[in-house]
């Protein structure tokens, strides 16, 4: 067998597009409406300058994924997008079947542009239906229509996209376990390849959160929601989408091998206002600020800041993190492998705990292997607070 | 008498809490000239910061002013202060019984309050010369003619052409100072008789030891007298002997009958040096002490504990430290199986509870949980045997009981008419036993109400507050114990007793009381990942239940963009919150829902 030093290492390249034809009402990413042709040409052009800056580091990588996410990809001009993706295929190195995501809002496609995209080796694309209910998509300022939405998607499969992720939510005002159901079934019977599951988080900043009062009468109650995520993960596997993470469920083969970089702890390199990344060791994030961030960019010898934070993870916290990623993973945390990475048992460090969680049904425990349950994954936060301790999570707080 | 008696005059102000007691005070100093104005911190003789926020005196202060009559005499005044909160009714008494004359300050837009009578009464009691003082007089809704005949009225002391003032501006200041130069009589002790000196208070200093704030009644006292305390028969050597001048300890090396002063003796303690308590000398020792003396008791008493457990030491050289400079505190060690090592801590009165928990708070950085207030019960057994019980969780099972009863204070109301009717529902619906009702003028009744104390430590002052919109004014004293159908109240989480949240309460109280706690429990335990059912029971019987639904949801379901730190952070602010709760058997509960609990308000 061939020893993995001649091998080069893996990386993720994710790009931020943060621009939107309009802001949803629940959206707390780093998107705004923008709508000066320079300011985009110009932020691609970052974009470019900034991915170049990173092309020594990274010659000794492949890199397997790509992701370009938003706001709106699709929300850039043809040229714009286009120029993008020939940058990032001639500065890294792509391995051959890397897996090139690119998303889009259901009323900014064409089938010429999906075709386009196609012929330049965008081989996913992620698109955001959040709900089949044209109430539901009215209540959350969304911009396109079920029959928008149905209308794109077939554009895409017409262009020859065969990997394509649909986004639905729950937890939408107005939205009924019923009209949920109904969303899923008018998805699964389309046959996407991948379909993500969200959760709707009122979060501070967000026009949401203003109404949040309001929002929340006009929300299923939270038993509810959880008979909603149950159900789904029951009809979801059904119709032969298997969860493998707590939002993320795929037809066999299609899992999103980009996301799954980040719950195992791999490496990825993110370019644009708020990316994140971890490489090398390091987590780090850039500023949010757009101006600030192009100057930045454009000016590598200036003082201005491009990082908005960075920490090295040294070994506890990685413990901490892996712990953390892993029971994302419906697959879970499996000892053997955990004893193999980190040279500790994982019963001698969390066994108590998470034995505890095994008996009130949270969690399950077989042949070594310890996986939350739908209704702990429902509640992971509150476990995984309880199950890590302060050093495992980089001490932020509990250090001062 | 001898001469130098003649030109001494010791003097308190008393008056209801924001008459004015401390500007005038102030004023006073000033106009005698022994403080510069710009040297002057304002209201000078309230040492604490606390005192000095919550604008009343907690700690009895004395200053010696020398003042320059216009007859050509010098005069020595001594200005005794006086607490001004009805927790410190004993120390108030004290305080008096050191003067000869009081100044009686009545705000001039209010009129007579409850702690102006209360007080008043105390100064009648101690024989003093009362001098009326109307303050304000510079507000526009000022009627000092008015202030003054229901001074005449209702405390029955002559004050047509008393000083009106304003302390404020120093409008008429100088007629005070005359007044307690003609009205308050001079000291009549015998110099030559064995040493009696009152102590009236007393503080503790680093570098002293305790300084005892005495006045001289009969005989005279040196520097390196020995003294004797007559209570406790403890004998010190005399090391400094002084007066207060405003600025501090002036050592003079010696004191005689008639002056106010201090001594220091090495004293470790100020439980040694108790108020009231009579000093002599150790070889010619008096033959009776002074009348009056009470060893100073706790009327309520509450758990107080870390929020941190770990904070146990920290806390208990606090209380330590709070002990040595207040002989009215008490503490000792107890346990709770919710809260963890923690002290039983007796207060002379709720408000005295609230300072000492500010003052550990602030001067000593801790976070603490204060159980609820109880007062002291007392048992007598169907064995026989009598018992005083300060922790709830220590009372007696009802078949142990051959009679219970609680203490109960006769209480006194001042209301604005238009209130009295609110104000006598919460008095009755507060058990109270109507004893009268004057009218003081056509504006104002006083009532009259014995009352349990357990009662009124439980948010009686912010009730009456608010059913008043603040008119309304309350002072009273310990009555005794009286027989009651008390019972115990326990409360349980999933099944289990939380000792901290036993209560005593009134048997016709119960229900009512433990639906208001379940309900606050309700709202304020966090949602676990099980239902926690809340229940109310006197023995074995459940009076009111409640249930906190199980936690249903608590995830982050995007992580967007491999945004791990942010999903780090959250998991860590939450691992914060979960540090400080308490593992109630398998329930976890914050301090904060502890507090918000035990700090019920009705209203």
């Amino acid at each position: 067998m061939r020893t993995d030093i001649f091998e080069n290492k893996r990386l993720g390249l994710y790009f931020h597009i943060p621009f939107c034809l309009s802001k949803c009402a629940y959206c707390d990413f780093n998107s705004s409406v923008e709508n000066n042709a320079e300011t985009l040409t110009r932020y691609v052009s970052a974009l470019i300058s900034h991915m170049e800056s990173y092309k020594l580091c990274a010659k000794n990588h492949d890199s397997d994924s790509v992701f370009i996410g938003g706001g709106t990809p699709t929300a850039l001009p043809e040229e714009e997008l286009i120029r993008l993706i020939r940058a990032v295929k001639k500065t890294f190195n792509l391995t051959k079947g890397a897996e090139f995501t690119v998303e889009a809002n259901p009323a900014t496609v064409s089938v010429n542009l999906l075709k386009k995209l196609r012929r330049m080796g965008v081989n996913r694309l992620s698109m955001g239906l959040q709900s089949a209910d044209n109430g539901e998509l009215k209540a959350l300022s969304r911009i396109h229509t079920r029959q928008d939405f149905l209308q794109s998607y077939r554009a895409a499969r017409a262009a020859g996209l065969d990997n394509i992720n649909v986004d639905v939510m729950f937890g939408i005002p107005y939205q009924t376990f019923d009209s949920l159901m109904k969303t899923l079934d008018f998805v699964t019977r389309l046959r996407p390849e991948h379909i993500s599951l969200y959760n709707l988080k009122i979060e501070p900043g967000t026009p949401f959160f203003d109404e949040r009062k309001n929002i929340k009468r006009l929300s299923a109650d939270e038993d509810t929601e959880l008979a909603m995520y149950v159900s789904a993960i029951d009809f979801l596997s059904a119709r032969g989408y298997y969860q493998y993470e707590i939002s993320n469920f795929a037809r066999s083969g299609y899992q999103c091998y980009h996301n799954l970089k980040y719950w195992n702890c791999e490496e990825y390199l993110g370019f644009g206002v708020s990316a994140h990344s971890y490489f090398d060791g390091n987590r780090f994030s850039i500023i949010g600020n757009l101006r600030q961030y192009m100057d930045a960019v454009e000016d590598m010898t200036s003082e201005a800041p491009l990082i908005a934070e960075n920490e090295r993870i040294e070994d506890r916290e990685r413990v901490g993190e892996y712990v953390m990623l892993r029971f994302r993973l419906n697959e879970g945390l499996n000892s053997m492998e955990f004893a193999s990475r980190f040279g500790v048992s994982f019963e001698k460090m969390y066994g108590n705990k998470a034995l505890r969680y095994v008996k009130a049904g949270f969690m399950t425990y077989k042949d070594g292997n310890y996986a939350l349950t739908p209704r702990g994954m429902f509640v992971s936060n509150y476990i995984l607070s309880d199950i890590l301790e302060f050093e495992d999570l980089g001490g932020y707080i509990g250090n001062i | 008498m001898n001469d130098n008696q003649k030109n001494i005059r010791n003097f308190s102000i008393i008056a209801h809490i924001d008459h004015g007691k401390s500007t005038l005070a102030d004023r006073i100093l000033e106009y005698s000239d022994c403080v510069a104005k710009r040297d002057m911190e304002e209201q000078l003789l309230d040492n604490m910061d606390l005192e000095r926020e919550r604008g009343i005196t907690i700690k009895a202060r004395a200053v010696r002013i020398d003042y320059n009559h216009k007859d050509g005499k010098k005069y020595i005044l001594n200005l005794i202060d006086t607490p001004g909160h009805v927790d410190f009714n004993y120390e108030v008494s004290r305080s008096l019984s050191a003067c000869e004359g009081a100044l009686l300050v009545v705000d001039a837009t209010q009129g007579i309050e409850a702690q102006t009578l209360a007080n008043a009464y105390l100064a009648v009691d101690a024989n003093l010369e009362i001098v009326p003082v109307v303050n304000k007089i510079d507000l526009p809704s000022a009627d000092p003619d008015r202030v003054r005949s229901e001074i005449e009225d209702v405390i029955g002391i002559p004050a047509e052409g008393c000083p009106a003032v304003s302390a404020k501006t120093g409008l008429n200041i100088e007629d005070v100072l005359e007044a307690i130069v003609s009205e308050v009589p001079a000291p009549k002790g015998d110099p030559d008789a064995p040493l009696k000196c009152l102590i009236f208070d007393s503080v503790y200093n680093s570098y002293l030891g305790v300084v005892v704030y005495v006045r001289v009644i009969d005989g005279s006292l040196r520097a390196g007298d020995k003294i004797r305390l007559m209570s406790t028969g403890a004998e010190f050597e005399t090391v400094e002997v002084g007066v207060m001048d405003p600025f501090g300890l002036k050592a003079t090396g010696e004191l005689s009958a008639g002056e106010v002063g201090y001594l220091t003796a090495s004293i470790k303690s100020v439980s040694d040096t108790q108020v009231g308590d009579t000093v002599t000398l150790a070889e010619i020792p008096a033959d009776e002490p002074l009348p009056g003396f009470k060893q100073v008791r706790s009327m309520v008493y509450a758990g107080i504990y870390p929020a941190d457990g770990s904070k146990y030491n920290e806390t208990k050289d606090a209380l330590e430290k709070l002990r040595l400079n207040d002989a009215a505190f008490s503490f000792e060690p107890e346990t709770s199986i919710a809260l963890g090592f923690g002290f039983r801590c007796g207060f002379l009165g709720l408000l005295h509870m609230e300072i000492i928990e500010e003052r550990l708070e602030r001067e000593f950085n801790l976070d603490l949980i204060t159980t609820a207030p109880s007062v002291i019960y007392k048992i007598l057994k169907n064995n026989g045997e009598t018992v005083y019980i300060d922790n709830p969780t220590n009372f007696p099972s009802p078949d142990e009981i051959a009679e219970a009863s609680e203490p109960v204070v006769s209480a006194s109301l001042i209301v604005p008419t238009e209130f009295v009717g609110g104000i006598m529902d919460l008095c009755q619906d507060r058990r109270g036993v109507f004893i009268d009702m004057k009218y003081i003028d056509t504006g104002r009744v006083e009532l009259h109400y014995k009352l349990p104390l357990n009662e009124i430590i439980y948010d009686f002052f912010d009730v009456l507050k608010s059913r008043s919109k603040g008119y309304a004014s309350l002072d009273y004293e310990l009555d005794g114990y009286e027989k009651s159908d008390l019972v115990k109240l326990d409360f349980l989480l999933n099944g289990e007793v939380v000792d901290a949240l036993t209560f005593i309460v009134h048997a016709d109280k119960a229900y009512p009381r433990a639906r208001k706690i379940a309900e606050k429990l309700k709202e304020n335990i966090p949602r676990q990942l099980f239902e926690v059912p809340i229940q109310a029971a006197i023995g074995s019987k459940v009076i009111a239940r409640e249930t906190v639904k199980a936690l249903r949801k608590d995830v982050l379901a995007k992580c967007y963009g491999g945004d791990i730190t942010r999903k780090k952070k959250l998991l860590e602010k939450q691992k914060e919150g979960k540090k400080k709760m308490r593992q109630l058997g398998s329930v976890q509960i914050s301090p904060e829902a502890f507090m918000a609990v035990l700090k019920l308000g009705d209203e």
